[in-house]
């Protein structure tokens, strides 16, 4: 006997994503999931946001397969900080926000980010409930990683460019990475920092704040 | 590369839709996956395949239909389905201006259970 199921493998994951992005809606946060390869600089990035958010009242949520090293380097900040380890999973999932939704102040916090799994393919594929993806690429990697890894960059509405004071000890073009980010995804949104001089982070917390009153 | 938890997901809804149906045995599954979904069918397979035992879907095979990329130009107006897994570009006009209209599937379709 055929039986039609006609249902999304992950709709189970989209479902419970879709509750935490209610929950994050009625306390009125803007919810950024934020994804890299291993090392680019999430953290960093992190560190550099809240050292310049003034009254921008940011929350995180820290996803490591294992260790609670980020979540000791935000604390440092004194921003609300929920550190999840997965155990081995390549990806948060919308499951594992939902279990530490009652850890974090919700209804003190403007900005949520949750800064994914280090991972380049996973993350992509998983809703956790969040109003925006923004991807960090750094231009060490190489200028071939947007034509490599497409579906984050395709999913993602903000690519941040960091590490760029290594670019003149490298041969990588930017001008490519650009280039193919914008034909995968034209209304991609680009910044060009660097975590370690502090360049171009005032424009990325100035378009922060215009994303959260959009939001 | 995650390709455990999408069987893992998998195996919970068509044993759920089984039990619902008042079967116990599911012989075959047919699922779509589009060809960027970012999915390799093998190592679903495989996932599936270690993970149905004790399920009722512990005989079932997987059948797997691929959807390639379809996408429609809004410069050009052209619809159009391609054989690669990402579009850079139109391939009628080569602009920018086009939505991917399929590739990304990740559906259960129908399944034979007994």
């Amino acid at each position: 006997m055929k039986v039609k199921v006609a249902t999304k493998i992950l709709e189970a994951n989209d479902r419970i994503a879709l509750e935490n992005r209610r929950v994050f809606d009625h306390a009125g946060l803007f919810v950024i999931n934020l994804m890299s390869g291993p090392g680019a600089g999430k953290t960093s990035l992190l560190e550099r946001t809240l050292a310049g958010r003034k009254d921008l009242r940011i929350g995180v949520i820290e996803g490591d397969i294992a260790g609670s090293d980020d979540a000791e380097r935000i604390e440092k900040f004194g921003a609300p900080v929920v550190q999840i380890n997965t155990g081995g999973a390549c990806h948060l999932d919308a499951n594992m926000i939902s279990d530490v939704l009652g850890d974090l102040p919700l209804d003190e916090i403007d900005l949520l980010f949750i800064e994914n799994v280090g991972n380049l393919v996973c993350p992509a594929e998983f809703k956790v409930g969040e109003d925006m993806k923004v991807m960090l690429l750094s231009i060490a990697e190489g200028h071939d990683k947007p034509l490599k890894y497409p579906l984050m960059f395709q999913e993602s509405s903000a690519l941040v460019l960091n590490k760029t004071d290594l670019a003149p000890y490298t041969d990588v073009d930017i001008g490519k990475i650009r280039k193919d980010a914008l034909s995968l995804n034209p209304g991609l949104k680009i910044f060009e920092v660097s975590c370690r001089t502090g360049e171009g982070i005032p424009e990325w917390i100035d378009w922060l704040r215009t994303q959260k009153k959009n939001g | 590369m995650h390709e455990a938890s999408i069987a893992a997901s998998l195996l919970e809804i068509v044993s759920g839709q089984c039990r619902k149906s008042g079967c116990s045995r599911i012989e075959s599954i047919h699922l779509k996956i589009g060809r960027a979904s970012g999915i390799m069918t093998d190592a679903l397979i495989f996932a599936f395949d270690a993970m149905k035992e004790g399920s009722p879907a512990k005989g079932a095979v997987l059948e797997i239909e691929e959807v390639p990329v379809s996408g429609h130009c809004d410069e050009c107006n052209n619809t159009f389905t391609t054989e690669q897994e990402y579009i850079l570009s139109c391939p009628c006009c080569g602009g920018s201006s086009f939505r991917m209209t399929a590739g990304r599937e990740l559906d259960v379709i129908d399944m034979e259970v007994s």
